[in-house]
């Protein structure tokens, strides 16, 4: 396999114009690194550098200052700190090392001089010499530098102009020469060409993609579609559609055109109870509604359910992109303060401000509506449709949060990646034009998807052990939104994306799970990267801090035939009348006459049965429904102490709390800027053993003498061989490496065998079915060793990685009276 | 009947409780709750709680002489309410025999700690007299010539707490006495200073005669001594009152003399003199004798930190309980939170100590006092110490902490919680101590590995700080509590604790001795303790653990039912010494670390 040149390349001596700096660069070609230890990527100049630099550690690095040396390219701010490893030249280029922030992200440059502080653009002159360099970025990192008497004062100022020059200014064209900077050199192009895609994200690009959805979920009833394959019938819509398998291509070619940009309703996802989500635009006015047409609008619309559709408004209750960016540039002004007087927002009006921004208000906003739709989902056995007057943004944000809340596969990493390709990227969240990029379009403007993330912030953090992802892949994720770079952000719809890529004619059909960058495109447009390419962008040391060891999810249960499980706690709203539809708007239910227009037009089959339905008396089951989400904030009892409980349902939604005492603000995020000591690290010391390790080795010994006790004079084995599946005997069986630490490893595994094997990690890291691992080694030893854990308490959690992200194994046969153990206390003696 | 379906169960709502009958619930009621050692009943009667988070709810009191229980006997409401008669402050009637409406007679009671609670009782046949009778006289039991609980409990732990604090020890830990501090023992029968401890650690050159000339020129008495001292750089921590410099601008050469003595004992050019108190209201208080070390002391320098007083104080959390309880203000709950200014004064008692702890580890001498130097001086010197020396944040550490500079400095614990005492209205209590608990909260959340403790500590503290069934923070000094044997006759809060240590560990805690924690003092950084301020709103979830302290509470469950098995099973089985082998409930490593390296020093500088 190609992986590009493992050239490292530099400029050995400062040219005097930068010009001529960056034309004199592709010359060069040197094995050896210099004695600063810059790894430059093929193609990449340095500028100037300074040494004995000082740059400031955030808490999340560990505090404190590093010396180092001080780079800038013509991509790049660099730093590498003096102690750092001699980078392996013949490792894959990543674009930026731990330290380092590339030009684009940088927003403002500050020096601080004796008793002074200046913002320093293109065309400034310094009059001192700057003890203080600090960067402010898009993504709202403040990254100081500080310069020692050591270093030369020449190399200081140079540096500083090097940099205030040459970082990106916001203006048409930049964002091409930066990309072409950091991607532009042939050895780039060529090594991007032969990535390979991670196999364990959904891409959502090809109808099969969305056939292994269809699948995870249990979805029957749907099927994908690839009437608009050529972008016909609606362009910002995917390829491929998912829609009502009764519903004929022919059949529904005429439904595009009653919806806003022909965005007809589609299916997203199915909740394990059986109930749909759909999301579409609005409905087109003014446009005659044949007989046909209606009885193919109302089979879209009611899916395979044929009983209950809701309609959940989002338009109203819910900001306004242009509300979201007028609060996202209130949230940045009061987090970074006025960069060039520093100023800020005096401390003690810091809550008052906050609050002024709106930002935890519309977070909030966003939460609820999405909590809404997770609990009338949970009623199963019914539709619900997201409408947006444009289906791009919001819906986007409440579809995907409910995703979040009600799906334990979108809380890990990969799913997660899933989710975002399948509600944003491919489903035409207009990223080029929020983000606006190429500052042409401020009008566009508006950071939906980092409203987004602060949502799912706020849902990891009143649950954060229910996510395998973590706050450090939220922050990757956030800062990388800023970085012009990645294919996923840097169109509007997945016609834009193949347009670049000259795909655009070209059945695409990846069955292999990836594709092959087609190397004949115009070669002065580089290649961009995915996004979810994390490894061009961070060290395995960062990555690996992107998911923690979550307690292993047991698989979705399939629901076989469509038959959906008749659970005795289903809220099912009884006597529904067929083809019922309901309007939830602020909370509360109705059906006005004009909800679909079709229906209020007088012509249609369905006005009769709809007066029937619109009968209100079916609306206080779906009150019910929401009424759970209210209710379910209050606990059974009022006494404080909560005892240890088992393991949550993992399918029961992440409702979360909106008090206002409850709602925070990403300070890891928007507060990185500002001074800040805290500390969170884990480190385990080898001499101390961690206390719960203890804890667990005393139990062990208790055990054990139990056992003894027990049997006293009879020798025969403790109960634990009669029951092997028992949680004390996981606990038994690893007590070696803690990874009986969680009980709940899945239990079928042994209960019921199968032909294939658990999704081990063995297994899950080549995607295409490996032989299943040695049967003597407990499955538990192999979802040890990458669980994610990092440098974390990996130990702790040993159970197997979650059913998740494996396209050929996803569904598991229910065994036969398989009882998930509901904690680990069960009794030993019995 | 276990099918796979099952996953898809537990909603939140499922009906929790047995289908046992009106009958036999009535019976089991009152059986449920465990009654401590030395615990009677006083009185039980059929009762309505009127939750102000759902509805009336009818049920059974049962008063003790240390609780009142509540328990819903309505067959789907499971709600049980335990409080301790210590935490009530206050027990009025509602409305009268000829009220109208629906439960509009009975009986509100307010609590110290963020709650109030209302009970109806059915009109007419003076129903609730037996019931506030006994309430008010139990709840207020030194108002009514009887004892408090804290004397009549029978409790006994394995560990004896009042063992935890022994003030020659801690010297020793810390280094002295050494050729510039000595040990005074002039304070033994509380003759020089009356809220004072016994053993003080003072300069060695001054004498007991300076001492008392001193002590006539301090506020009470609460001459400059020794609280902590940084075994590298000697730099010192003392603690006093205010200078009795008066209108006329008193001096008294021997006070400048002993102040210059505490500078020289490490040889820095200057004293710092944090005066805890808006200077203004150090001024004011020369018109009462007071004020501050002025001009004439040479080598020293005067700061103000601008800490409000107590009444400042018990206002803010007045109307902090105003906007959590029973409800939260819902909207504008951010500018809310400012206007009670809570978060505000929690951040200016922080960076005053963050400025005593960096002036300390520069290797300044310093010296803290406030006006009496019993409420603002305690908590900035020890929440100095607990960013300066990890010993304290360690869980038996803090114990002494706690022991040495509030419990034996004399903060005035009597006074500012009223234990026992009817007058709710009194004008010296204060939630000084909670304010410090509040900052110690904060820094755990700031450095989630510093602290070998957890939450749990701290809300047990705060909870024992009022229940009145421990001695530990009963009585106001020293004296007093020799005087009302409280060490002899009475529980300490830290038997209970070190008893169960496990409950009380950070699992995350990684011992790292000799750096100095500097917690970020804003606004923007500072949260508001919700899991105890509003811990009663059934709406706050308590924060979910970790995995990994999910973990550990679900072994320790696992341990106890292990032990219990073990000893029923020597019970009915044989009566050899299988217990011998249990392992002990491991101590911590709080030992390891009190033999400090060199310290070393990682500075970070605050906005402050």
């Amino acid at each position: 396999m190609l992986t590009g040149s493992k050239t490292t390349f530099k400029v050995r001596q400062m040219l005097p114009d930068i010009k001529e700096r960056m034309l004199s660069q592709s010359g060069v070609n040197v094995r050896s690194r210099d004695v600063f230890g810059l790894r430059c990527l093929p193609g990449e100049c340095v500028l100037q550098r300074a040494v004995m630099v000082r740059k400031k550690l955030t808490a999340r690095e560990g505090r404190g200052w590093v010396s180092g040396t001080l780079f800038c390219t013509h991509f790049r701010v660099a730093f590498v700190p003096q102690d750092s490893p001699k980078p392996d030249d013949n490792a894959d280029p990543v674009l930026l090392g731990d330290h380092d922030v590339a030009l684009a992200s940088i927003e403002k440059v500050v020096v601080v001089g004796p008793n002074r502080t200046k913002l320093v653009n293109p065309n400034s002159s310094l009059k001192f010499t700057p003890e203080e360099l600090v960067l402010y970025c898009r993504d709202l990192r403040v990254i100081c530098f500080l310069f020692d008497r050591l270093t030369p004062d020449a190399q200081v100022i140079e540096i500083t102009y090097t940099i205030a020059k040459t970082y990106q200014p916001p203006k048409p064209g930049s964002v091409l020469s930066f990309q072409n900077a950091a991607l532009g050199s042939v050895e780039m192009k060529q090594f991007l060409s032969n990535r390979r895609r991670d196999t364990h994200t959904n891409w959502f690009e090809s109808a099969s993609d969305w056939e292994q959805e269809l699948e995870r979920c249990g979805a029957t009833g749907w099927r994908v579609s690839s009437v608009n394959d050529r972008f016909e019938m609606s362009t910002s819509l995917p390829r491929s559609i998912v829609v009502p398998q009764k519903l004929l291509d022919t059949e529904l070619k005429k439904s595009f055109a009653h919806f806003h940009e022909g965005r007809i309703p589609r299916w997203c996802w199915r909740h394990p109870r059986g109930s749909d989500l759909l999301r579409m635009a609005g409905f087109q006015n003014n446009i005659y509604h044949e007989k046909d047409d209606i009885r193919n609008l109302e089979m879209i619309l009611f899916g395979c359910q044929s009983s209950l559709c809701v309609v959940v408004e989002l338009d109203e209750e819910l900001p306004s992109p242009a509300d979201i960016q007028l609060s996202h540039s209130r949230l940045r002004a009061l987090c970074l303060g006025d960069i060039s007087t520093s100023v800020s927002v005096p401390d003690d009006k810091w809550l008052s401000t906050l609050e002024s921004t709106h930002w935890l208000d519309y977070t909030r906003a966003c939460l609820r509506k999405a909590s809404e739709v997770a609990c009338l989902l949970r009623g199963g056995h019914l539709t619900v449709a997201l409408q947006e007057a444009d289906d791009r943004d919001m819906a986007c944000v409440v579809s995907s949060l409910v995703q979040v809340m009600c799906d334990p596969h979108c809380r890990t990493q990969h799913g997660f990646q899933g989710l975002v390709q399948k509600e944003w990227v491919i489903a035409g969240h207009r990223f080029s034009s929020r983000i606006n990029y190429h500052r042409d379009n401020d009008k566009e403007e508006a950071p939906v998807f980092l409203l987004f993330l602060h949502c799912v912030w706020q849902l990891s953090s009143q649950y954060p052990t229910r996510f395998q992802l973590t706050e450090d892949f939220l922050l990757a994720l956030h800062d990388s939104i800023h970085l012009p770079l990645f294919s996923s952000f840097l169109a509007n719809c997945q016609r834009e994306r193949c347009k670049r890529s000259q795909n655009l004619g070209q059945s695409y059909t990846p069955v292999n799970g990836w594709r092959d960058v087609d190397s004949s495109s115009d070669p002065s447009d580089p290649p961009l990267p995915s996004v979810w390419d994390w490894s061009l962008q961070y060290s395995k040391h960062r990555r690996d801090r992107f998911t923690q060891p979550v307690p292993p999810i047991p698989p979705l249960q399939p629901l076989l035939n469509g038959n959906l499980n008749t659970h005795p706690d289903t809220h099912r709203p009884a006597d529904t009348a067929p083809g019922s539809v309901f309007l939830l708007s602020r909370g509360t239910f109705s059906c006005p006459v004009n909800l679909l227009p079709w229906r209020g037009g007088g012509s249609g089959v369905y006005k009769k049965s709809h007066r029937r339905a619109a009968s209100s008396e079916n609306v206080p089951g779906l009150e019910r429904l929401l009424k759970a989400w209210s209710m379910a904030e209050l606990p059974k009892g009022l006494a404080s102490t909560s005892a240890p409980q088992g393991p949550p349902d993992p399918y029961e939604p992440l409702l979360p709390l909106l008090m206002g005492p409850c709602m925070g603000l990403w300070k890891e995020c928007y507060l990185r800027g500002a001074l800040h000591a805290q500390a969170f690290s884990h480190p385990v010391s080898a001499n101390h053993p961690h206390p719960v390790e203890r804890l667990a080795r005393e139990v062990q010994q208790l055990k054990d003498e139990l056992a003894q006790a027990s049997s006293g004079a009879d020798p025969t084995p403790p109960p634990k061989a009669a029951e092997p599946r028992r949680a004390d005997t996981n606990l038994n069986q690893n007590a070696n490496n803690g990874t009986f630490l969680f009980p709940g490893s899945r239990p079928q595994s042994a209960t019921a065998p199968r032909s294939a094997p658990p999704p081990t990690s063995a297994n899950r890291q080549s995607s295409r079915g490996p032989p299943p691992p040695p049967a003597s080694a407990p499955p538990t030893r192999h979802g040890h060793r990458d669980n994610g854990g990092g440098n974390k308490h990996t130990f702790l959690f040993g159970a197997p990685p979650p059913a998740e992200a494996r396209p050929d194994q996803r569904y598991y046969p229910a065994p036969n009276a398989a009882k998930l153990p509901k904690s680990n206390g069960s009794s030993v003696a019995s | 009947m276990a099918s796979p379906v099952s996953v898809y169960n537990a909603s939140p709502m499922v009906d929790r409780l047995s289908s046992t009958s009106r009958e036999s619930l009535k019976m089991e009621l009152l059986a449920d709750v465990s009654l401590l050692p030395g615990e009677e009943r006083i009185i039980d009667k059929d009762i309505i709680y009127i939750c102000p988070f759902n509805r009336a709810v009818k049920g059974k009191v049962l008063i003790t002489n240390y609780r009142l229980y509540f328990k819903s006997s309505e067959a789907d409401v499971v709600m049980a309410l335990d409080v301790p008669l210590g935490a009530i402050c206050r027990v009025e009637k509602m409305g009268g025999a000829s009220s109208r409406g629906e439960n509009s007679y009975g009986l509100e009671i307010t609590c110290k700690d963020m709650r109030n609670l209302r009970f109806a009782l059915k009109q007419g046949g003076h129903s609730r007299r037996d019931i506030f009778e006994l309430l008010f006289k139990h709840a207020f039991p030194l108002s009514h010539g009887l004892p408090l609980f804290a004397y009549m409990t029978q409790e006994k732990y394995v560990e004896n707490g009042w063992n935890i604090y022994k003030p020659m020890d801690e010297f020793r830990r810390q280094g002295l006495p050494n050729n510039k501090w000595r040990i005074s023992f002039i304070n033994k029968i509380y003759e020089m200073c009356d809220t004072y401890p016994t053993v003080l650690a003072v300069p060695k050159e001054s004498k007991d005669e300076d001492l008392r000339r001193v002590a006539a020129f301090r506020s009470r008495g609460r001459i400059p001594v020794l609280s902590w001292i940084h075994r590298d750089n000697q730099a010192s921590i003392a603690r006093c009152s205010q200078p009795l410099v008066g209108m006329s601008g008193k001096r008294n050469k021997d006070d400048e003399r002993y102040l210059d003595l505490i500078r020289e004992a490490n040889n820095t050019a200057k004293l710092t003199i944090y005066d805890a108190r808006p200077s203004v209201n150090a001024v004011a208080n020369k018109a009462t004798g007071g004020g501050y070390e002025g001009d004439e002391y040479q080598n020293a320098e005067l700061v103000f930190l601008d800490i409000q007083n107590i009444h400042v104080m018990r206002e803010s959390l007045k109307k902090l309980k105003d906007i959590v309880y029973p409800n939260v203000e819902e909207s504008h709950w951010l500018s809310s939170l400012e206007s009670t200014h809570w978060l505000e004064h929690v951040k200016l008692v922080l960076s005053g100590a963050i400025q005593v702890a960096d002036k300390v580890s520069s290797g300044n001498s310093v010296v803290v006092h406030c006006s009496d130097g019993w409420d603002r001086t305690a908590q900035l010197t020890s929440l100095a110490m607990l960013m300066l020396d990890s010993h304290y944040r360690t869980l038996r550490g803090f114990q002494v902490l706690i022991e040495k500079e509030w419990i034996s400095f004399g903060h005035k614990f009597a006074s500012r919680i009223g234990h026992g005492d009817k007058n709710h209205a009194d004008q010296d209590r204060s939630p000084i101590f909670v304010q410090f608990i509040d900052c110690v909260w904060q820094m755990t959340k700031q450095f989630p590995t510093a602290f070998e403790f957890n939450e749990r500590l701290l809300l047990t503290i705060l909870d024992h700080l009022y229940s009145c069934r421990f001695g530990t923070f009963l009585y106001n000094c020293e004296s007093a509590r020799d005087q009302h044997e409280v060490r002899s006759k009475t529980v300490s809060l830290w038997s209970l604790v070190n008893s169960r240590m496990e409950m009380y560990l950070n699992p995350f805690y990684t011992p790292e001795s000799g750096r100095v924690l500097y917690p970020v003092a804003s606004m923007r950084h500072l949260e508001l303790w919700v899991t105890y301020y509003i811990r009663w709103n059934p709406r706050i979830r308590q924060q979910q653990q970790s995995p990994v302290e999910q973990r550990y509470m679900e072994l320790l469950a696992l341990r106890d039912e292990y032990l219990k098995k073990l000893e029923e099973l020597q019970q009915s089985d044989s009566p050899s010494s299988r217990l011998a082998n249990i392992p002990t409930p491991n101590t911590t490593s709080s030992s390891s670390t009190s033999s400090t390296p060199p310290h070393q020093f990682t500075e970070l500088h605050t906005p402050l």
